[in-house]
């Protein structure tokens, strides 16, 4: 019996269960070649056999795939190869044929409602990003994003191009990602008999599709993602895995946010109120009753984040290359970019003999276009933050989130643009204000701000860093700063000592 | 005396009429200390310099001399005390390297000295043990006595003396007259980028001097359409803050790093810090004497030609040593720099508070002038049991292949603990080893062992780190990132990151050296390094309730801190009448 579950699990997700030893791979080898064999003596077993690897051929159209599984060494397979797991959601598509336009019969109102939500429009992303590019239109929307123009010269040609191809591989209306979860079943589960999901509210599982890896979302559960080279891909498993990586990426694990300790998910904050009206949840909406002891008074400009977030995800200097050119061997290391798509298209090409062409998708048309995107950061940190002034009154953290270095080289070699931070004669980099989920009920020590470094230490290492342009925010203004030296702050802080 | 002498000046002629020179007459002349009209060939190659026929001429002769088994004879013609010296060195038998890995692998209970690298040479290769098989592969590439042959991809490393020595490479120049050889070029000036051709991975302190920080392995910016900012093949790096020494200066390795210090003493030492010669106050608070008694420092003068011999220089604490480069000039102290005699006046230890604060007696000048640590953090040994890869000692693939994996990188400002030399030292990593073996029956991962070292990391600046940055920074302290926090019950801490989750089979973070309370989570290979104890924790954070406001060294609280603690208790103080209401 346990040998026929591992086999059809085989068949279905296309590699032995995570949690099976060595031992039940070569179980489950033993067992097909039995079949084999038993074959040509029971019909029906060889019809069933026969069915299994048809579907299983057109889903994955890899038939290799079965036969290095019995050929590889199940250690080297097992150490060498990412973890992929795609054939799962294919086969569900072939089976489900539950769309968009199944839900529309019931429910054509919320349809209408969802053309002016933000998940649909992607509005505030696109024009945020396309504004520090410097292009002044801000009403663009997922719908109505051009086309790229066909001559570049500067890094504002690119956006367009840059957000279609890898910034928007997360969008509701994707069909490549997840043919089965785009539209309505992007957030909203089908089978109301799963523990996790519900026919309204989104599980967490669903929001964190998106939410995650350098963004806000994952980080509720701790998660850190790893940097992009091979060697970081640690700690092996008992089995000898690499980490799981279904983002993209596999993660560091930090501290966790104490609603998430606690069994909250997304939805019980991001209620449908607020999802619907685009607002941001306010922590006092039910943290009414803040001791008066532990807020004083002075500290009512600060937002709860600024103390309560214990780390944030900041990544620094986000580089970026077009390269039109098939030109892979510098990428050997650095397949893993949190891009699943590239990282495919890129161990196929180191793979063969004959490399393809350096095409990839628009996420939007769906059309393979010449030319891949590849990325790399300057590092990433979880300890440091900064404090800026917000737009709207408050303190807050503000996190890196477009240090922009752009390069682009077209298909005969030329670099008709080489690691360009600047246009316009301002540079593309931008620190936005940002809510870290990582709350913790102890806040913060008051050292963390009124001694950090970014703010005060004049010979801090990589000052640079901090130097681009804030949206809807600014600096603290040295009156703040000497504020947070002031005779008062000392005082008040050495009597919490004695 | 007559016979000797006419017998030196009968060789001297035969010498300088070697046949030789009849074929190799297309070989140019080497430096002017080893000349070859003054001393021929056969005297460094070997060979029958009379001889005129190739093969009588060839026999018993060496292509390096330099290699430490013909040094032995040849160099040691006039350098034999040299070359006694430097075989005994860490340089040439790693043996520190070796007895230490073999104590972080679980192997010895304590570190005891064995033969490193010789040793090995004569093991066979089944026989060695886990520790012994990572060394060979990974480690001993690096060894001054290396054979240089085998690096087709890689800078070549070892040759013996020429390893450091050599500062202009053998060439072969073909052209209209024949090929010309030229020979390689011997002195005592080394460059630095001899030096980093080793030192530049573990502690990284060849890199960290000049700035240069090992990256995530971005390749970051990309220029041109590349990964930019390459140290090898698969290495990566991006510039901070070098050391004064070097952004000042321009000061070299050799400036510091005496001949006595580099080549060693004759005795054979357990650890490169017993080894090590200088220390900064050699040099600025420096004890001279006469340069008379000291013949040893006029010939290195002499065969230098740079650093003129002053009256009076400067003599290691440690060893008695002379450094000849260091000298008095009235009230100064001055060092010449080796590479061309420039003049720098060294700013003394001045008589300053922050120097002479009693409290901090017990701080290494590193501790403080440090600006960043290179801290690698994780080491996640992988060995496969049937693969195979090229053992640099044996020279040939042997069984047994190693795969290397970390979880994360950081250049913070240093954390502290007692180091080697039971001063409060800057710390990092060192190794946290976690072992996974792959062998026919699937895999095992049979120890982890997970300590800290402590180290110089050669990233001196003039301004030293700030009170705060050590006496209210957990990461200093050793308990890794957090937040610390204090209040009149005491202090408490949460670590941010969680190795249970993050799959590590440890129970605590994996930068935290020891817990609040005192526990000591990670080990040190030196028997005297150890992480802060309860008592020392509690004392540097209590520290920051005085700093908090008294955050300058020459407040007058500090004049007597002690008895300042006790005028505060008693309520004598203005910030007592307003603290202990």
């Amino acid at each position: 019996m346990r040998r026929l579950v591992f086999s059809f699990w085989f068949l279905v997700f296309g590699k032995a269960p995570r949690s099976q030893s060595i031992e039940a791979v070569k179980n489950v080898r033993k067992f097909y070649l039995f079949v084999i064999l038993s074959a040509a003596k029971n019909l029906f077993t060889f019809i069933m056999l026969g069915f299994f690897a048809a579907l299983r051929m057109t889903a994955i159209g890899k038939f290799t795939e079965i036969i290095t599984f019995f050929t590889a060494s199940p250690y080297k397979k097992r150490i060498l190869k990412p973890n992929i797991s795609k054939s799962a959601a294919i086969l569900v598509a072939l089976t489900l044929t539950l769309n968009a336009n199944s839900c529309i019969k019931c429910h054509s109102n919320k349809m209408q409602e969802c053309k002016s939500n933000i998940h649909f429009t992607l509005k505030k992303a696109i024009n945020t990003t396309r504004k520090t590019f410097g292009i002044k239109d801000s009403n663009i929307t997922l719908q109505t994003l051009p086309l790229p123009p066909k001559v570049i010269k500067e890094p504002k040609d690119l956006v367009d191009d840059l957000l279609r191809r890898k910034c928007l591989r997360c969008h509701l209306t994707s069909q490549t990602v997840n043919p089965t979860q785009n539209l309505c079943l992007a957030c909203h589960n089908p089978h109301k008999n799963r523990a996790d999901s519900y026919k309204a509210k989104p599980a967490q599982g669903k929001c964190l599709k998106c939410h995650n890896g350098e963004f806000i979302g994952s980080d509720y559960l701790g998660k850190f993602p790893h940097d992009y080279d091979k060697s970081y891909r640690s700690p092996l498993d008992k089995e000898g895995f690499y980490p799981q990586s279904k983002d993209g990426i596999d993660y560091h694990y930090l501290a966790q946010d104490i609603h998430h300790k606690k069994g909250l998910t997304c939805t019980s904050c991001h209620n449908k109120k607020i999802a619907k009206n685009w607002l941001k949840p306010k922590c006092t909406a039910c943290h009414k009753n803040l001791s008066a002891k532990n807020h004083k008074s002075y500290h009512s400009k600060i937002s709860c984040t600024a103390c309560h977030a214990s780390w944030m995800v900041n990544s620094y200097n986000l580089n970026l290359l077009r390269d039109d050119t098939p030109n892979y061997k510098q990428w050997k290391r650095l397949t893993k970019q949190f891009d699943p798509k590239l990282e495919s298209f890129l161990i196929n090409a180191l793979k063969s003999k004959t490399p393809p062409p350096p095409k990839s998708l628009d996420y939007l048309d769906n059309k393979e276009k010449s030319g891949i995107w590849y990325s790399g950061w300057k590092f990433k940190r979880w300890e440091n933050f900064w404090l800026v002034n917000s737009k709207y009154g408050k303190i807050e953290l503000a996190k890196p989130m477009f240090q922009y270095k752009i390069s682009y080289k077209d298909k005969n070699g030329t670099m008709v643009l080489d690691n360009i931070s600047q246009t316009d004669g301002k540079k593309i980099e931008a620190f936005l204000i940002k809510h870290p989920h990582t709350i913790t009920k102890k806040p913060k020590s008051c050292e963390q701000c009124h001694n950090n470094p970014i703010l005060f230490d004049k010979t801090l290492i990589n000052k640079n860093l901090f130097q681009g342009t804030l949206i809807n925010a600014a600096p603290l203004t040295k009156k703040q700063l000497k504020k947070m030296h002031s005779k008062k702050y000392k005082l008040e802080r050495a009597k919490n000592f004695f | 005396m007559k016979y000797l002498l006419t017998a030196l000046l009968f060789f001297n002629l035969l010498y300088s009429n070697e046949s030789c020179l009849n074929c190799h007459s297309n070989t140019t002349q080497m430096d002017g200390f080893h000349d070859i009209k003054k001393i021929g060939c056969a005297s460094c190659h070997g060979g029958d310099g009379s001889a005129l026929d190739k093969t009588d001429a060839h026999k018993n002769m060496v292509l390096h001399p330099a290699r430490l088994e013909h040094a032995k004879i040849f160099c040691g013609k006039c350098h034999e005390e040299v070359i006694k010296r430097v075989q005994t060195s860490i340089m040439n038998s790693m043996s520190g390297v070796l007895d230490t890995l073999k104590f972080q692998f679980k192997e010895t209970a304590k570190i005891t000295q064995s033969g490193g690298i010789q040793q090995l040479r004569a093991k066979p290769a089944a026989k060695q043990s886990l520790a012994e098989d990572h060394f060979s592969k990974l480690c001993a590439a690096c060894h001054i006595n290396q054979d240089e042959k085998i690096f087709k991809n890689y800078t070549p490393r070892g040759g013996g003396c020429v390893d450091c020595h050599r500062v202009a490479p053998a060439k072969i120049i073909s052209g209209n007259g024949g090929i010309k050889i030229i020979h390689p070029k011997l002195s005592t000036k080394i460059p630095s980028k001899n030096c980093l051709k080793c030192h530049n991975r573990s502690n990284r302190i060849g890199l960290s001097y000049f700035g240069k920080f090992e990256s995530e392995g971005y390749g970051t910016p990309f220029i041109h359409g590349k990964l930019s900012h390459r140290l090898d093949k698969s290495r990566f790096y991006y510039d901070l803050p070098a050391d004064i020494h070097h952004s000042k200066g321009g000061l070299e390795c050799i400036d510091c790093h005496s001949e006595a210090g580099v080549m060693g003493d004759g005795k054979k030492h357990l650890h490169m810090e017993d080894a090590l010669d200088i220390s900064c106050s050699d040099c600025h608070a420096p004890n001279f004497k006469p340069s008379q008694n000291y013949p040893k420092a006029a010939m290195l003068s002499a065969l230098n030609g740079s650093v003129p011999l002053a009256k009076d220089i400067a003599i290691t604490r440690k060893k008695g040593t002379p450094l000849y480069n260091v000298a008095k000039d009235g009230n100064k102290t001055i060092i010449y720099r080796k590479r061309d005699g420039k003049k720098f006046i060294i700013p003394k230890l001045g008589n300053k508070p922050y120097h002479n604060l009693k409290i901090h007696k017990r701080l290494d000048c590193s501790a403080c002038h440090s600006k960043w640590m290179p801290s690698c953090y994780g080491c996640h040994e992988v060995y496969f049991k049937n693969g195979k890869q090229y053992d640099w000692i044996k020279h040939k693939k042997t069984k047994g292949q190693w795969m290397e994996l970390r979880s994360y990188l950081r250049y913070e400002s240093p954390a502290l603990a007692i180091g080697y030399n039971k001063k409060i030292m800057p710390t990092a990593p060192g190794c946290q080893v976690l072992m996974t073996i792959f062998d026919k029956n699937g895999t095992s991962q049979p120890f982890h062992s997970f300590a800290y070292a402590a180290w110089s990391p050669h990233t001196t600046s003039k301004e030293a780190r700030s009170c705060i940055d050590c006496h209210f920074n957990p990461l200093a302290i050793g308990l890794g990132n957090g937040i610390l926090d204090m209040n009149r019950n005491g202090i408490s801490f949460m670590p941010y990151y969680d190795s249970n989750r993050s799959g590590l089979p440890i129970n605590y973070p994996i930068d935290a050296l020891i817990s609040k309370e005192g526990v000591r989570f990670q080990s040190f290979s030196r028997d005297s390094a150890r992480g802060f104890n309860k008592q020392e924790v509690n004392k540097i954070v209590n520290a920051y309730k005085c700093i908090i406001c008294h955050g300058e060294y020459n407040d007058k609280i500090y004049k007597d801190f002690k008895k300042s603690k006790k005028r505060f208790k008693k309520g004598q103080t203005p910030c007592a009448r307003e603290l202990l209401k």
